[in-house]
């Protein structure tokens, strides 16, 4: 158990990073890059931090009990589902680095306007959000953002195979000739962002209670750029690329800290020099060359 | 300018109505009409930068056009945006090859089939249409069997010889299952054994897809041996219009390629 109080609080900060790596990777997939999940995280957050603190909440606990949290998770994906579609619909006719300047934009507004609410507790934030399940340690948190992990990547793998995943990549790989072959880009670079955004607003209604706290420092361009990083350093054209970006730069400060003061300067030198030599991400380290050719299926016909 | 149609009976399929597009001060393709029977081979002829491509690009939804309508199938789509004109029927490739680079042979061949298919997000991840996705999956084979290529069907398309991803182009726009094929240069980077073979796989893809042909092409022996009927733009202005015959025979065709006298 030493190991678990010890090292439980990262192992969960490194799976909760690898998910928020993931929301990210839904938009790349459909050749978006979108930095808006410290924004549906911080709302997400917010949401479970309030229906956990706020008064008015107080018969909804009574009642429910430990059934509260779940429904915090579903009030989280279903608002994160809707302002995702607001702000993805105008967003997403920006193309490149001015959609990610948008969406930057999009975080910016939301914690300034956290900042200024008294629901949300203002510069403060708010405390003492209750905790789930009768856990009594941090370590606990494994058993609701582990499968939620392995929930989200069966997701990711499912939907890869499948049209509308094939829809996405079809739009990263040349949005003009998807277009040309049928298949409407809007619709299906705002389903990606949306995908994305309910996935944050969930790890954010899952972590308000794991941290105990909420406040505006959630959902900030620093975490953007972060996340970022996750999908550089990982990869960004394989779902576990994310994941591992993740969960590797959640814990290398906590690895690199005997270094103290240096480790921000080794944290950056990473960052560098996996860019400059691992442009497919660390995934890319382990990518195999499809090298069998596809076997066909048994049944045949002829076309038409 | 309108096209005297072959057998007044039926009605066109294509019907251009006056398109021009203007870029800047410049007249890409200035007032083109003419009608496009069921079933032609129709060839799209001229000098480099006569205005071709962008005269498909303004009949696919790439560009809109700056006046002027087309109907299909009766219907106007002029101003539908590219994905409806390709749902409608009007399959294309391109001159500068837009195949998805990156992706299989076989998924770019499946891609082209979304809009035929139905499966949505949930369906898709929960395992709700895995007869559609068997149906897409035999059809991308078959598809890749008829131009040659399901021995390569797991291969990346930009590893692809030019010639294949040329036909690569042409197996992705049928499983569209479109009405009209539009081809653009696809001759382009084949060998004379290939260019030779093309013909022969243009009329077996008509026949077999109950499709009309658009082809532009360069090379001349390729066309007239081809098309049933041959336009001919010069300058973004359409010249000549007629049977191979008569458009080889044009004095206005014979100046637009060798110069005035």
């Amino acid at each position: 158990m030493d190991f678990l109080q010890n090292y439980g609080f990262l192992i969960v900060t490194m799976i909760q990073q690898g998910l928020l790596g993931l929301s990210l990777y839904f938009p790349l997939m459909a050749g978006q890059l979108s930095l808006a999940s410290p924004g549906f995280y911080a709302l997400g957050g917010y949401i479970a931090a309030i229906m956990g603190t706020n008064a008015a909440f107080a018969p909804l606990r009574e009642s429910l009990g430990s059934w509260i949290f779940p429904l915090e998770w579903l009030v989280a994906g279903v608002a994160s589902a809707a302002l995702g579609l607001i702000v993805g619909v105008p967003a997403l006719r920006l193309r490149g680095i001015y959609l990610a300047l948008a969406t930057i934009a999009f975080v910016e507004i939301l914690r300034v306007v956290a900042l200024n609410l008294s629901v949300t507790g203002g510069a403060v934030g708010l405390f003492g959000v209750p905790q789930p399940f009768g856990f009594v340690d941090r370590w606990q948190y494994v058993w609701i953002f582990g499968p939620l992990l392995v929930l989200v990547l069966l997701f990711t793998a499912r939907l890869e195979r499948s049209r509308v995943g094939r829809a996405f990549r079809s739009l990263r790989e040349d949005e003009l000739a998807a277009d040309a072959m049928g298949v409407p880009p809007t619709r299906y670079k705002v389903m990606a962002f949306v995908i994305g955004a309910v996935l944050a607003g969930i790890v954010g209604a899952m972590s308000a209670p794991f941290l105990n706290t909420w406040n505006a420092r959630q959902g900030t361009f620093d975490a953007s750029i972060a996340y970022l990083a996750y999908v550089l350093i990982g990869g960004s054209r394989n779902m576990w690329g994310p994941v591992l970006g993740g969960a590797l730069l959640a814990a290398l400060p906590e690895v690199l800290r005997p270094l103290q003061d240096w480790r921000l300067i080794i944290n950056g030198l990473v960052l560098v020099v996996a860019s400059l030599y691992l442009p497919q991400g660390l995934v890319g380290l382990f990518r195999r060359r499809r090298a069998a050719p596809l076997a066909r299926p048994a049944t045949q016909e002829v076309a038409k | 300018m309108s096209a005297p149609a072959p057998s007044p009976a039926r009605e066109p399929v294509l019907r251009a109505e006056g398109l021009t597009r203007r870029f800047g001060g410049l007249v890409a393709v200035g007032d083109v009409s003419f009608d496009v029977m069921p079933g032609e081979i129709f060839g799209l002829i001229g000098p480099n930068g006569a205005g071709k491509t962008t005269l498909f690009n303004l009949m696919t939804g790439l560009t809109p056009p700056s006046s002027g309508r087309l109907r299909f199938e009766g219907r106007d789509v002029t101003g539908l945006a590219p994905h409806r004109i390709a749902t409608l029927g009007l399959g294309r490739t391109f001159q500068n090859i837009r195949l998805f680079r990156g992706l299989s042979a076989l998924e770019n061949v499946k891609i082209a089939q979304h809009a035929r298919t139905r499966a949505g997000l949930l369906a898709g991840v929960l395992g709700g249409a895995r007869e559609e996705e068997r149906q897409v999956e035999a059809r991308a084979w078959d598809l890749l069997d008829l131009v040659g290529l399901a021995n390569r069907a797991g291969e990346d398309a930009g590893n692809f010889s030019y010639g294949d991803q040329r036909r690569l182009e042409i197996a992705r726009a049928l499983a569209l299952d479109p009405k009209v094929l539009l081809l653009d240069e696809p001759a382009a980077g084949m060998n004379s054994a290939e260019k030779h073979g093309l013909t022969e796989f243009i009329r077996d893809v008509r026949a077999r897809f109950d499709l009309t042909v658009m082809v532009i092409e360069h090379h001349v022996p390729l066309v007239m041996n081809l098309c049933d009927r041959i336009a001919v733009l010069n300058f973004g202005q359409l010249i000549a219009m007629g049977d191979p015959a008569s458009v080889q025979r044009d004095p206005k065709v014979i100046e637009a390629y060798l110069g005035a006298e």
